[in-house]
């Protein structure tokens, strides 16, 4: 149970409740008997598959319902016309809408468009508007970022075309809308390494130039949040980065980070008298960077794993550990 | 926030033990899907709550028993329900922790191997039944109910933690499958994959730095950890964090403390129970981890519980070790 708050009981409240959920009880065990009664009989016929979206409209979490309802379709999908795989993925719409965290109904929809007789982009083109809405709804939805990576790559597959820039877009669009999605930030990471991988930017360097503009600007925005934090760890270690650049302008681009971060960090001792705790954790590790690249001499890793002992006082034990490792 | 201090052992043990006793509860039947695993976390405090007699033995045998699915041959949630691998784990983990796994006899073991080794596809994953939902939640609990009745061979080992490596991510987090955002509960199941095939080698010094970084930073202001960022703290993550962070030996790399103190606070005073949040409702699944987590932290004189296995350490010390001699 995620999120639900604790009831206060009394004796007359328990009464009532019991009183309801008797005849509650007693009507899902007959659906439910009946409905497994069925399953055991074999029997696929169109009237059980409405006995299982009652049972599966009261309980979505009944896996083996949702088994069951499978049966029945592919025993009959040979007769089965468009309009009722429409109609099936209708019914898992309306599921999704009231529980959109569980992963049976997902797995369900997955199967259904995998059965779909027609295998044209536009039931995946209606699944990308469907799950754009999701993430409208809740921008970190697991399940959903994870459905929307198939629904693309399936996509990508059917039209033999590249997506990667229309999703590369959307993550920003995602970030700029909140900074802290940290799934967009994720989604980000994905979809970089791929165009890179498959040549798909021109001018590499100026795309890595436009991206170190886009994060010094995330970090001035939230320089509290992981997010941003964690994708630049990404950004200043990944071979890409690394790659493209000649060492020059790899060690530029690392010491313009480390000045924006800097500043950052004397902004809020200003203004607050404390550190910013991840631009500590940044400059340790841009230090070592600089370091490996010989580009570095003054080193204040042992004064920052000190300041952060303080300051972040949660992971005490891991800047112990990198003290330790670094003396 | 209530400020509880202490451990509230009896009143946990005694919630525990009414679970079975909420027939009258409509949401006793709504959660069908899930007794199998319910039996499994509650054994498993009372294990820990040193109070595993408060269970009848031979009631919860013979309920495990009833679980079993003849038609694909593994265990369901509950009687007439269908077998998938989390529930088989359950099944599995239930029987070994009563020293019991003999009560399946020869044929029945035979094909709950099959069953599990049926699920393994053509990558490394597992599908966790017939219907193809892949997930690294579903590599962890074949590993692991295999290692559990000493049946791992390489050619399901190998290319299950070559699978798991894949869903490795640059933050130094797990996803549920390649390139899937890293969630803590994933960490575990990979981590704990790696550990059963004991290939935590597999993962480099820096590797190891940055899944331990990425884990303490799930540690929230209130003491709480979460298992994404920006997510609210949940009491499940003590178990899915610090069990990751114990299998790669950094489990101090948290403030336990502040996190005992979260968890305290999460527990029902009046009924017993641990939710995932304070002033929520109570659950079985929060109170096992709550209560397997501090555990981990070595408070009071809680059973020592197995980070691997979430069963106790002494029971999983009689697993056979992978590879076998």
């Amino acid at each position: 149970m995620h999120g639900i708050k604790r009831k206060e009981w009394t004796k007359e409240l328990l009464r009532q409740k019991r009183v309801q959920d008797e005849k509650k009880i007693f009507d899902y065990r007959h659906l439910t008997d009946s409905v497994l009664n069925l399953r055991d009989e074999k029997v696929y016929s169109t009237d059980a598959l409405k006995k299982t979206s009652e049972l599966l409209e009261r309980n979505p979490e009944f896996n083996a319902i949702w088994n069951y309802r499978r049966d029945i379709i592919s025993n009959s999908s040979s007769e089965l016309e468009v309009s009722f795989w429409d109609e099936e993925l209708a019914f898992v719409m309306m599921q999704l809408k009231h529980y959109p965290k569980v992963y049976w109904i997902w797995n369900h929809r997955l199967w259904v468009l995998k059965h779909y007789p027609t295998n044209s982009s536009m039931i995946w083109q209606t699944e990308l508007a469907v799950v754009n809405k999701l993430l409208e709804l809740d921008a970190r939805n697991y399940h959903g970022w994870h459905y929307r990576r198939i629904v693309v790559g399936n996509i990508e597959e059917i039209t033999n075309s590249s997506l990667d820039k229309e999703e590369f877009e959307y993550t920003t669009t995602k970030i700029n809308s909140n900074i802290s999605n940290y799934s967009a930030w994720h989604q980000r990471v994905q979809i970089i390494s791929r165009m890179f991988q498959k040549g798909e930017i021109d001018n590499q360097k100026e795309y890595i130039q436009t991206e170190v503009s886009y994060i010094i600007n995330a970090m001035f925005t939230d320089a509290e949040d992981q997010s941003v934090w964690f994708y630049i760890k990404w950004f200043i270690k990944n071979d890409i980065v690394c790659k493209t650049l000649d060492k020059q302008e790899y060690v530029k681009m690392l010491k313009e980070l480390r000045e924006n971060i800097l500043l950052i960090n004397n902004d809020e001792i200003e203004f607050s008298g404390k550190q910013n705790i991840w631009c500590l954790k940044m400059l340790l590790v841009l230090e070592d960077i600089l370091e490996e690249n010989g580009a570095f001499t003054e080193k204040n890793s042992e004064a920052y794993l000190v300041q952060l002992m303080d300051a972040d006082p949660l992971r005490k034990n891991r800047y112990q550990s990198l003290l330790k490792n670094h003396r | 926030m209530s400020g509880l201090s202490a451990l509230l052992r009896e009143k946990h043990i005694r919630y525990i033990e009414s679970l079975d006793s909420k027939k009258h509860n409509f949401e006793y039947w709504l959660t069908e899907h899930l007794r199998l695993n319910g039996m499994y976390w509650g054994l498993t405090a009372l294990c820990v709550l040193d109070s595993s007699e408060t269970f009848a033995k031979d009631e919860v045998i013979s309920f495990v028993l009833s679980c079993w699915d003849d038609k694909y041959g593994a265990f369901a949630p509950f009687p007439r329900h269908d077998a998938h691998l989390l529930t088989t784990l359950s099944g599995v983990q239930i029987l070994a922790t009563y020293d019991a796994l003999d009560v399946l006899g020869e044929e029945r073991k035979a094909r709950l191997v099959a069953f599990i080794r049926g699920n393994q596809l053509e990558d490394g994953s597992f599908q966790g039944d017939r219907f193809g939902e892949v997930d690294t939640r579903f590599v962890y609990t074949a590993l692991s109910a295999l290692s559990i009745l000493g049946e791992l061979t390489p050619e399901v080992v190998d290319p299950a933690v070559k699978f798991v490596l894949k869903c490795y991510n640059f933050d130094g987090g797990f996803g549920l499958c390649p390139s899937a955002e890293s969630h803590a509960a994933q960490a575990f199941t990979c981590l704990g994959a790696l550990a059963i095939a004991n290939r935590l080698n597999a993962l480099n010094h820096d590797q190891l730095e940055e899944i331990g970084w990425w884990l303490c930073e799930r540690q929230l202001p209130e003491g709480g950890l979460n298992g994404r960022p920006s997510k609210l703290p949940d009491v499940c993550y003590s178990w899915w964090v610090l069990s990751s962070l114990a299998i790669i030996d950094k489990l101090d790399w948290i403030n336990y403390e502040k996190l005992t103190e979260f968890i305290l606070n999460c527990q029902d005073e009046k009924k017993g129970g641990i939710s995932d949040r304070p002033e929520n409702e109570v659950d079985v699944f929060h109170t096992v981890f709550g209560v397997a987590g501090l555990s981990l932290m070595g408070y009071g004189d809680l059973v020592p519980i197995d980070p691997v296995y979430c069963m106790p350490s002494s029971i999983t010390a009689k697993i056979k070790k992978y590879p076998y001699k």
